[in-house]
């Protein structure tokens, strides 16, 4: 593996067009690291099992025990004697690798020993440190570190972007709603009166809106991998959704994020655990299930559990910890052992469904009259069984051949081994029951109705005795080798020993622990990635030796150690990146950014976003009038084209929604994992096989068939043909695009009958995308 | 042109946009003037025009195209090509110490050994090369002289996704560009009406890895791969609405365009021009896509080649037939993926039943495609490769059933057409088949070699990013196989 590029180059190369100048001072982090981890780590570096020559380049005392380095004396030094050589036997790396240094690679290891060869810890695994803004002016702090890194490289940021699409931004990003034309009205006027004290109750009230928690919920189930099927080849439906709504109303109510893990990671092992804290751990039953016949459930078992390690460390610690699965990680410090210690935590549940009761349902109060008029019925029948036997025995074999099914069944178990069911159904069956006895057994059948209504949902729940944890061989449940703790990574910072034996709620407070130095950053990152379109680290899953490096370092340490300050919430961190300049600078490219920026690393603008799958309907559906702003609840089912469904081993339903269900919001959408509907799938929504921290946006055909042709779409465009019809051109122009026609536009559109213009309008590059 | 016509006006405003008052790159115009001077020097076309449009080659060409038939999780080389009678002879035995000795083996150490597994497949030698196929291949063996076998390929990565990208992609970093995107940038399409890129899937799921082994990455989606559906309609979603006329199809088309382009003068943004093009290739897949996929015009005889029972139904065997069809009308580059070869031993997944069942889903229809290209005089311009991500273990995973683990060191590919040497088998593995004695073919290496055939020198296939050049195949030294090649 290989970066794509690093970022110390492009800073350099944007100075002096032509090969970076030798730095006097050599950095590990910046400069050597990244030679010595595409190059020699393989081999020579954290997997033993893997390691040549017993030799490794990744720990300093190692390598100079070996005399690979000799501090000061590069001349002395093994590791410059074979980098430098020319015979194909002796030259490291060796030819067959692939892998070859240049000539200002070698130079800067050369260098850095005779400067000392001093290492420092890769930047991730340090705590990020407050450090204080370097200059006094008064800049929102965001700015101040982006319009350093742009003066720096002889670039300025642009102007502010226009109110109108400022309005259509924030609330997007916000929300994933475009604002209606009144309220792009009222922000205008209030904008002319003074810009920032409308656009600060702009951002408060789209925070404030219900929808805020939709489409940031939206962005932590990609993460959660949430769909609502079983996955595999029989993939059958699930219900889960009420995790889906926790997260929603756990967003709405800004939940901390330290909260707002534990409870997802270890809501059930909390004191005296809510419902809704169980409903949280419905996170890590976002894991597929195989239902195929002659399957070894214990197999499919501890892949759930694979993927809960896996997707615990790329959510949280933006680590690919799930290499050290089969093998000690080729890159990172997390040995194969390690991993089974993370492995331990979650290894020891159970895995029920829990029945959530509607919030005006008194299950307890329920469950205790059931429990007394079961204790009454049982009395009746005690007092009547003696003439319900009587009956029995008189029946003739035609008669009991003529009884109604459920009878006959109960008549079918042995007299002692009948349910109170059972026994009621003969008491019935047998007659002259009393008026006294239907009553009771009415009451007791409505009351059982009730509580078994209410829907279920996956939970996790801690089992007593905790199953036996062992390294797998290769990752093999087959071949179990030493038994091992559960405890985290030695890398990372210490994990305070319990009592007792450690639980996924140690882990859980561990992993939001102040000391962890990669929580905040990870989640910050991943944040700025939806603002921007690439986190400031881009690999936004890898934070360990192979990611990039930051593009600006000290802005994400000031986001992470910012956000802990302000007690993990996340509005106030979406708050203060929405108000900072950088965000609100135009997205229209310039000629001296594109020359020298084009991908828009240093933020120079903002950046044209196609909008999310799910966005693209609500923005369509609202644009026509048609959104239902019903939230949560059981997914819906609204019209897919034909076909899709009937891939695959089982037959999958899809009963389409009626009334305002088949317009809700592209969230709502059940979800097959192994078919997903079509028009979310071809805008890159995905499906929930694993943990997606990062959609791709495609722009291909297949988008352009959809909003062309797709039944959905074209039901929306015959509802916005009448807005048309009703209230003209212009107001339908910017009910999809928030800003008023230009007289070319509207002519072009008028030209067109009004199915048309409508269809064209919902087919814009601009409404799709976020500006 | 005529300035009271708006779209002229339109373009003429872009074209006097970008190249004199912004002179940024947009579409075409930035390919094109990033290609001038790398021996892709064409002259502009004007507008956001088609970034598909074909394209000068570094050097003569010997290809056009490309059909890759990918078996998705990783074929057993040892029970279908690789003939090793010790390893039968040693069935159920460690490998030998000494034997071992010294050997760079793959994800492999002294506590992970498993013992060897012979195949129980029988071996004949085939064809005026007398090479080894497995009963498990009849109607391979019977091109064995018109295919290049290559035994000895070599690839980084053990796992599915990541090995599945690292051989589409040459990395297994999630979003490069993978080969096919390569191709359809280097060398545009021939085709107008369908796209440069085409996917086919059969099996019972999509390859691990999904859309982004058929991704663009850093290059502009426009060249990612378009996914044909097999069943039903070729593409969701392909048909007009009822109501709506031809006419007012190309209407909403035509506005949306003169729209977009409007925008993207405004914007600058890259983007635009991609769903511009987007939008004239979907209007056209509408009815070239339907054309493609209907093959009552074929005869009776080509389906029974193929081995196509029921030409309406899924099949490996009717993806190879409208791979044919695809290079027919000029699609740069097909790649089916056919899924469920991860043969480890389980009850769903031995080489007892289920290698067999793919085989015999595959064999025909390779062999077919390969002669039928040939009778049509394709082959010579169309290069076919067979392979997956990696190949497997000799030593087994033994349960009730027999399987093999993925092994990276050595496994079979074969090539036929675009000027492969027919007949030839290149390296040599062990007698174990483990690794290459001789002429080992990394996947990087392999990927230098199909871009040699199509006109490409992969050390010249760049494009320009973040100030630099980013060359597709990546940085890793690649060689082109001259001995592969005639």
């Amino acid at each position: 593996m290989q970066r794509p590029f690093s970022l110390v180059l492009l800073v350099a190369s944007l100075t002096h067009a032509a090969e970076p100048p030798m730095p006097a001072k050599i950095e590990f982090n910046r400069d050597v690291r990244p030679i010595l981890s595409d190059n020699c780590y393989h081999c020579h570096g954290n997997d033993a099992a893997h390691r040549k020559a017993k030799l490794r380049l990744d720990v300093r005392e190692e390598a100079m025990a070996m005399q690979a380095l000799v501090p000061g004396q590069p001349e002395a030094s093994l590791l410059i004697e074979r980098i430098m050589a020319e015979d194909a036997d002796e030259v490291m790396p060796p030819p067959d690798s692939h892998k070859q240094l240049g000539a200002a690679q070698k130079e800067i290891l050369k260098r850095w020993i005779a400067q000392g060869a001093e290492y420092q810890p890769h930047w991730a695994f340090v705590k990020p440190e407050k450090r204080p803004l370097r200059d006094d002016r008064n800049v929102h702090p965001i700015d101040h570190f982006i319009q350093n890194t742009l003066e720096a490289n002889g670039l300025i940021a642009s102007a502010a972007a226009d109110p109108a699409t400022l309005i259509r931004r924030v609330s997007l990003d916000l929300t994933g709603l475009p604002p209606s034309p009144v309220e792009v009205d009222g922000f205008l006027r209030d904008a002319s009166r003074d810009a920032e004290a409308a656009y600060q109750a702009l951002v408060d009230r789209q925070l404030n809106s219900p929808h805020y928690g939709e489409r940031w919920g939206r962005w932590w189930l990609d993460q959660a991998r949430y769909a609502d099927s079983n996955g595999y080849s029989i993939d059958a439906p699930r219900q889960i959704w009420k995790f889906r709504d926790w997260v929603i109303g756990a967003l709405n109510m800004d939940m901390p994020f330290d909260q707002f893990t534990i409870e997802q990671l270890a809501g059930d092992l909390l004191p005296d655990a809510t419902t809704s804290q169980k409903v949280a751990t419905g996170f890590h039953r976002n894991t597929q299930i195989n239902e195929e016949g002659g399957i070894d459930k214990e197999q499919f078992r501890i892949d759930s559990v694979f993927d809960r390690v896996a997707t615990t460390g790329t959510v949280w610690l933006g680590l690919t910890i799930g290499c050290a699965q089969c093998h000690d990680h080729k890159f990172d410090p997390i040995s194969h052992q390690e991993y089974y210690r993370l492995f331990a935590f979650f290894n020891n549940q159970d895995e029920p469904e829990l029945k959530v009761m509607d919030p005006g349902v008194d299950a307890g109060a329920l469950t205790a009259s059931r429990k007394e008029l079961e204790a009454r019925l049982r009395d009746y029948w005690q007092a009547n069984a003696d003439r319900v036997v009587r009956w029995e025995t008189g029946l003739t074999p035609e008669v009991r051949q003529s009884l109604p099914g459920h009878v006959r069944r109960s008549l079918g178990v042995a007299e002692d081994k009948r349910t109170l069911e059972q026994q009621l159904v003969l008491l019935g069956a047998a007659g002259d029951g009393d008026k006294g006895f239907e009553e009771l057994k009415n009451r007791y059948q409505e009351i059982g109705a009730r509580l078994d209504k209410g829907p279920t949902t996956l939970v996790m729940q801690e089992r007593a005795q905790p199953r036996r944890t062992t390294v797998l061989i290769k990752g093999d449940f087959t071949r179990p080798a030493e038994e091992v703790a559960p405890g985290t990574p030695a890398v990372l910072h210490p994990f305070p020993q319990p009592a007792a034996l450690p639980n996924r709620l140690d882990l859980a407070r561990w992993i939001m622990s102040p000391d962890n130095p990669l929580t905040a950053r990870v989640i910050m990152n991943r944040i700025w990635q939806q603002y921007f379109g690439r986190g400031l680290v881009e690999t936004e899953n890898d934070f360990g030796l192979t990611s990039t490096p930051p593009s600006h370092p000290e802005l994400l340490d000031w986001l992470a150690t910012t956000w802990i300050e302000r007690k993990w919430s996340l509005k106030e961190m979406h708050r203060l990146i929405v108000t900072s300049h950088t965000y609100r600078q135009s997205s229209r490219n310039r000629p001296d950014l594109q020359e020298k920026d084009p991908n828009n690393y240093l933020l120079g603008r903002q950046q044209r976003l196609r909008l999310d799958a799910e966005i693209v309907r609500d923005v369509a559906l609202t644009a026509s009038g048609l959104l239902s702003s019903r939230q949560g609840g059981p997914p819906v089912y609204p019209p897919i084209p034909d076909g899709v469904l009937n891939q695959g081993q089982s037959k999958r339903i899809w009963k389409e929604s009626m009334g305002e269900d088949k317009y809700r919001r592209g969230l709502y959408t059940f979800v097959y994992r192994a078919s997903p509907p079509p028009s979310l799938s071809v805008f890159d929504a995905p499906e929930g096989f694993t943990t997606c921290t990062r959609r791709i946006r495609s722009n291909t055909p297949l988008q352009a068939l959809t909003l062309m042709n797709d039944n959905g779409f074209f039901e929306f465009a015959t509802a916005l043909e009448k807005i048309i019809q009703q209230d003209g051109l212009e107001s339908a122009f910017r009910r999809c695009t928030s800003r008023a026609p230009q007289p070319d536009e509207l002519e072009l559109l008028e030209k067109l009958d009004t199915l048309n213009a409508a269809r064209v309008l919902l087919n814009l590059d601009e409404t799709v995308t976020r500006e | 042109m005529n300035p009271m016509n708006p779209e002229h006006a339109l373009r003429d405003l872009t074209r006097r946009h970008f190249f004199s008052r912004c002179s940024m790159g947009v579409g075409s115009l930035a390919l094109t003037s990033l290609m001038a001077g790398r021996g892709h020097g064409a002259a502009p076309a004007p507008g956001p025009a088609n970034p598909m449009q074909p394209k000068p080659t570094h050097f003569p060409a010997q290809a056009k195209n490309v059909i890759f038939l990918f078996m998705a999780g990783g074929p057993s080389q040892l029970d279908m090509f690789e003939h090793k009678p010790l390893l039968t002879k040693l069935n159920g035995k460690p490998i030998p110490d000494s034997y071992t000795a010294g050997k760079r083996f793959a994800f492999m150490d002294s506590s992970h050994r498993s013992d060897l597994l012979g195949s129980r497949r029988s071996f004949q030698q085939y064809g005026q090369s007398g090479k080894w196929v497995s009963d498990l291949l009849p109607y391979t063996a019977g091109i064995i002289d018109d295919i290049t076998l290559v035994t000895t390929c070599k690839t980084d990565l053990f796992n599915h996704a990541p090995a599945k990208l690292f051989m589409n992609a040459g990395s297994g970093v999630f979003g490069r560009p993978s080969m096919g995107s390569w191709v359809t940038y280097g060398l545009g399409s021939e085709c107008d009406d369908l796209p440069g890129f085409v996917v086919l899937q059969s099996g019972p799921r999509g390859p691990r890895g999904g859309a982004v082994l058929w991704g663009s990455g850093i290059l502009p989606t426009t060249y990612q791969g378009v996914p044909l559906r097999s069943q039903g309609d070729p593409i969701v979603n392909l048909s007009t609405p009822k109501s709506i006329s031809q006419g007012q199809q190309r209407q909403l088309v035509d506005a949306v365009r003169e729209l977009n382009l409007k925008r993207l003068v405004e914007t600058g943004d890259d983007e635009i021009s991609t769903r511009i093009n987007a939008y004239e290739m979907a209007y056209r897949m509408q009815t070239s896509a339907p054309e493609l996929m209907d093959l009552q015009g074929e005869s009776q005889a080509t389906l029974d080649l193929y081995g196509i029972k029921d030409a309406r139904e899924t099949s490996f065997a009717r993806n190879c037939l409208l791979a044919r069809r695809l290079v027919e009308r000029g699609v740069r580059f097909v790649q089916l993926y056919d899924t469920n070869w991860d043969h480890h031993g389980g009850p769903t997944e031995n080489l007892e039943k289920h290698l067999p069942e793919k085989c015999l889903d595959i064999d025909q229809p390779c062999a077919a495609l390969v002669r039928d290209l040939a009778s049509r005089g394709l082959l010579k311009d169309t290069i076919v490769v067979w392979g997956g991500e990696f190949g497997r273990t000799p030593m087994g995973e033994v349960r009730e059933s027999t399987g093999r683990n993925h092994h990276i060191d050595a496994f079979t590919m074969w090539f036929a057409g675009g000027g492969f040497k027919p007949g030839l088998t290149y390296g040599e593995t062990d007698e174990f088949g483990f690794g290459p004695v001789d002429k080992p073919a990394h996947v990087h290496d392999i990927h230098a070699t199909l871009l040699h055939q199509l006109g490409l020198d992969h050390k010249r296939l760049f494009v320009r990013s973040q100030g630099l050049d980013f060359r597709l195949t990546g940085v890793e030294e690649a060689k082109v196989i001259r001995e592969l090649i005639s």
